[in-house]
């Protein structure tokens, strides 16, 4: 750990000679940080492996990619000792070989695999410099008290070289999912800091992250790699595989897809390995804004971050949301979705002044809103398909003072076939869909009440190549009926692709407005980037 | 909760038909066994309850528990916890608790007494009004947990206790048993068809319930909310006044509790129902929620457990154990039944 004072750029830290150097050495022939040797996992009824080896140079990012069910996190749990593999498979870290069927949490530590799940263990009601140390026991006095003066300076130079911006004595509570993630990305390399051997899992680390953020932490990866770390992480963002892995291993049916090296890594490739097939357009055309009928206007909505935001979104169009965390995004959506209070300034829907006072209000006036955070603001994970499916219009099933249930489950039976979610019944539950499947049900319940304005923030997030695809068809057909869509994602080839117009937002203002060929990633990204610092 | 199952709702999940399943001889073989496992979970609480009973009808050292006179009172005297439970169990399905009932009632029967032998009210006036205030102490805990936010284990447990006080400060630690209609106790201490009258105010008690959570929107509401509170906020659920009417309609049912336990003893006692009845209601309500519909909250459930609990701990006093190891039994059942119920819904939920 760090001395106060010295936070440890990883590439002035002193590094000692790391244990798995460049050239073969005798202690691992292969020169692998990390090799896995024909590895199988049967479940009753399932293999989720299937023979699968490949291995990871020293020092190298390496990429794990695949779609929901390709067996990607049944590999990172057996790495983690939480599953056991078939027997006849090997893990080899350095010079230590295990066999696959005798993993242990204690044997991948001591092997050196050190994880940062995907969401990751961080106490909510402890400060983040507590999250910091909590695993390696605090620094005290002689009399036992903790020394809390260095404790936060160290955690501020942590904090600052991983670029959060969040104080060391605030409450992990009272961050953002995002900030959340960051943390404990932070807290699992502090333990890695100034000896770079074994291997750094990260799985799916930036699924909660938005663009900008990603983009610091692959930063502060590759310059974990460039000094000497060895680095797997699973992603289901292409963009950043291509960006920062030096190989990308696919697996699809949990079956060895291929391992692309360098400049073989394209989006067209990933998508072609992912998916077993080329997927021509992952992005649907979408159909043309027939009119120039407004469908929802805002004028001057003033409310949390936002400070006086105007915009018409007319029928049948797409209209994309860029902005940085915090920029207020989502507390846009919320605010016309009548769930955050709006200080001042009027919505306009259709040509009517709407003042809700609750969500009702909203859905009423034909508002749907697919929220961000799937799990903790969209999902009944105990509850029925069935039961999701319908939650947002259970009342229409309320005739002759008795529940249809038989007619629930015909339409959430219905509903499935239709929206493309891959399931065994409609009494199957929400909790045992993989995230591409539970998110086409979110998307299902509101599309199925046929809005008039659909609110989708980040609609794709944690989700594969076919059930985004799948997605986008859905929104795509929405829009050829009528319904005008408000997209707020972080992922702005997305946005390029989807939205027939695009604003920035950035310091609570709408920062800038883009219209078709001009809405380009690189500019989307210049915007938000530039009119924060100027907004700042 | 909602966090750890999207981290293992991904793709390993060996559950339903995912890409890659091999043989379908496998897959036939493994839900087989699934559904042997189903009916299994579904029924245990059943046939435990079928067992016991038959062995202490059988046992040697309990010759009085088949008795129809035994197994009447148990009936009658054990209808009320039931509505206790079923009050219990509304809230419990929004996740929220109400340790109040027990008191509740046992403040609704003083009150019911003391209002007929005290001020000389008519019976009807009389237990309209104490049900009435059973909802109106439910109105007092939902609108301090669904508004202000406060931890409802808290609030009422805190109520319980209040309740508690009032009851010793309005009988003095002495029952009321002078002045009470007679009409009221021929009521609760008669028999329609053999059985004990309690017992249909119970089932009556218990279809409207099950009603209520099965066939109404609110039902599936209250369920919504127990699943995850925000998500049923932002499917447009007024979250603050659905769990506000599961609370009132909580102290309503204890309110029934209440009344028909001064109709059955015919008397209102400051002992007759305190925190521990809360404590049984809640071991039947969880006990409950392993069965028939194991991992959730459910009437039938809990109507099997209520006498489960009710007839073991009948023939364990008959066989003459000591009366700790009822309270024990309770308390135990309780505790199992809140484990076994936890651990099923969380496999239900796919984070097990």
């Amino acid at each position: 750990m760090a001395e106060p004072g010295q936070p440890g750029d990883p590439q002035t830290a002193p590094q000692p000679a790391p244990a798995h150097d460049g050239p073969p050495t005798a202690g691992s022939p292969s020169g692998a940080a990390l090799r896995i040797d024909h590895l199988s996992k049967t479940f009753p009824g399932t293999r989720a492996l299937n023979d699968v080896s490949f291995e990871i140079r020293p020092g190298e990012i390496h990429a794990l990619v695949g779609g929901n069910g390709s067996g990607k996190s049944t590999l990172i749990k057996i790495l983690a000792g939480v599953y056991h593999g078939d027997p006849g498979g090997t893990i080899t870290v350095g010079d230590t070989t295990v066999p696959a069927d005798h993993t242990t949490p204690a044997k991948a530590r001591a092997m050196g695999l050190h994880f940062v799940h995907q969401n990751p263990a961080v106490f909510p009601d402890l400060s983040v410099a507590e999250n910091m140390v909590i695993g390696h026991g605090f620094d005290t006095t002689p009399v036992g008290s903790i020394r809390w003066r260095g404790l936060r300076r160290q955690t501020q130079a942590l904090l600052d070289r991983f670029e959060i911006n969040v104080r060391p004595e605030a409450l992990v509570r009272s961050l953002r999912p995002a900030e959340r993630s960051m943390v404990a990305i932070a807290r699992a390399l502090q333990d890695q800091e100034g000896q770079h051997t074994g291997v750094l899992v990260l799985d799916e680390p930036t699924a909660s992250l938005p663009r900008a953020e990603v983009v610091r932490l692959m930063g502060a990866l590759d310059r974990f790699a460039a000094a000497g770390q060895t680095i797997l992480f699973v992603s289901h963002r292409l963009d950043e595989v291509i960006d920062t892995a030096a190989r990308a291993t696919v697996l699809r049916d949990g079956q060895l897809a291929g391992t692309l090296v360098g400049d073989e890594i394209t989006e067209p490739r990933l998508i072609e390995l992912i998916a077993g097939r080329t997927l021509d357009r992952m992005y649907p055309v979408m159909p043309p804004v027939a009119g120039d009928e407004v469908a929802l206007e805002a004028k001057g909505l003033t409310g949390g971050p936002l400070r006086g935001v105007d915009f018409q979104l007319r029928r049948g169009e797409v209209l994309g949301i860029a902005g940085l965390l915090g920029s207020g995004r989502s507390e846009l959506l919320k605010m016309i979705f009548g769930a955050y209070p709006i200080r001042s300034g009027t919505l306009v829907v259709e040509g009517r002044p709407v003042r809700f006072h609750d969500i009702g209000d909203a859905m009423a006036a034909g508002i749907a809103y697919v929220p961000e955070d799937r799990g903790s603001e969209a999902a009944f994970l105990d509850q029925t398909l069935s039961d999701n499916v319908v939650a947002s219009s259970i009342r229409r099933y309320w005739r002759g003072m008795k529940l249809r249930n038989r007619a629930i489950d015909h339409d959430a039976r219905d509903i499935i076939q239709r929206y493309f979610i891959r399931a065994s019944s409609e009494q199957q539950k929400m909790g045992t869909l993989s995230g591409g499947n539970q998110q086409k049900v979110v998307l299902a319940r509101w599309l199925s009440r046929g809005p008039r304005v659909l609110l989708l923030d980040e609609p794709t997030q944690g989700v594969d190549v076919n059930a985004r695809a799948e997605i986008y068809s859905l929104i795509s057909k929405a829009v050829g009926e009528g319904c005008s869509v408000l997209l707020v994602t972080s992922d702005f080839e997305e946005l390029s692709r989807v939205a027939d117009r695009a604003i920035v937002l950035a310091g609570g203002r709408i920062a800038a407005e883009l219209r078709g060929a001009e809405i380009e990633p690189v500019r989307l990204t210049e915007l938000a980037f530039s009119t924060q610092e100027v907004a700042s | 909760m909602s966090v750890v199952a999207d981290a293992t709702a991904g793709e390993s999940a060996p559950i339903g038909g995912s890409p890659g399943s091999d043989s379908p001889h496998h897959v036939g073989r493994s839900r087989g066994r699934a559904l042997m496992l189903e009916f299994t979970e579904r029924y245990a609480l059943v046939a435990l309850f079928i067992a016991t009973f038959v062995f202490f009808c059988l046992w040697s050292k309990t010759p009085g528990f088949h008795n129809a006179s035994n197994i009447k009172n148990v009936l009658g005297d054990e209808s009320v916890i039931g509505i206790l439970a079923l009050a219990v169990m509304i809230p419990l399905v929004c996740g929220e608790f109400d340790f109040s009932v027990g008191n509740n009632a046992g403040l609704i029967q003083v009150l019911c007494a003391g209002f007929m032998a005290r001020l000389g009210w008519p019976v009807v006036p009389v237990v309209l009004l104490t049900i009435a205030i059973g909802g109106f102490v439910g109105l007092l805990n939902g609108n301090t947990v669904a508004r202000v936010g406060v931890n409802s284990l808290i609030v009422t447990l805190g109520i319980s206790s209040v309740l508690l006080g009032i009851v010793e400060w309005y009988t003095n630690g002495q029952s009321i048993i002078n002045g009470i209609s007679t009409g009221l106790v021929n009521l609760g201490t008669g028999e329609w068809l053999g059985l004990p009258t309690t017992l249909y105010f119970l089932v009556i008690a218990a279809i409207g319930v099950y009603y209520m959570l099965e066939h109404t929107p609110y039902g599936r509401y209250l369920y919504s909310i127990g699943s995850n509170r925000e998500a049923a906020r932002l499917v447009g659920l007024r979250v603050e006044r659905l769990v506000l009417l599961a609370f009132v309609l909580s102290g309503t049912l204890a309110g029934v509790a209440g009344v028909l336990l001064v109709a059955r003893n015919g008397s209102g006692s400051p002992q007759a129902a305190t925190i521990l009845n809360t404590l049984q209601a809640l071991a039947a309500a969880y006990l409950g929620a392993t069965a028939i519909k194991p991992g959730r909250f459910n009437v039938v459930g809990t109507m099997i457990a209520i006498f489960f609990l009710a007839f073991t701990v009948n023939g364990l006093s008959l066989a003459g154990v000591a009366d700790w190891i009822n309270d024990a039994f309770n308390g135990g059942a309780l505790f199992l039944a809140v484990l076994v119920s936890t651990i099923i819904g969380r496999r239900r939920a796919g984070t097990g």
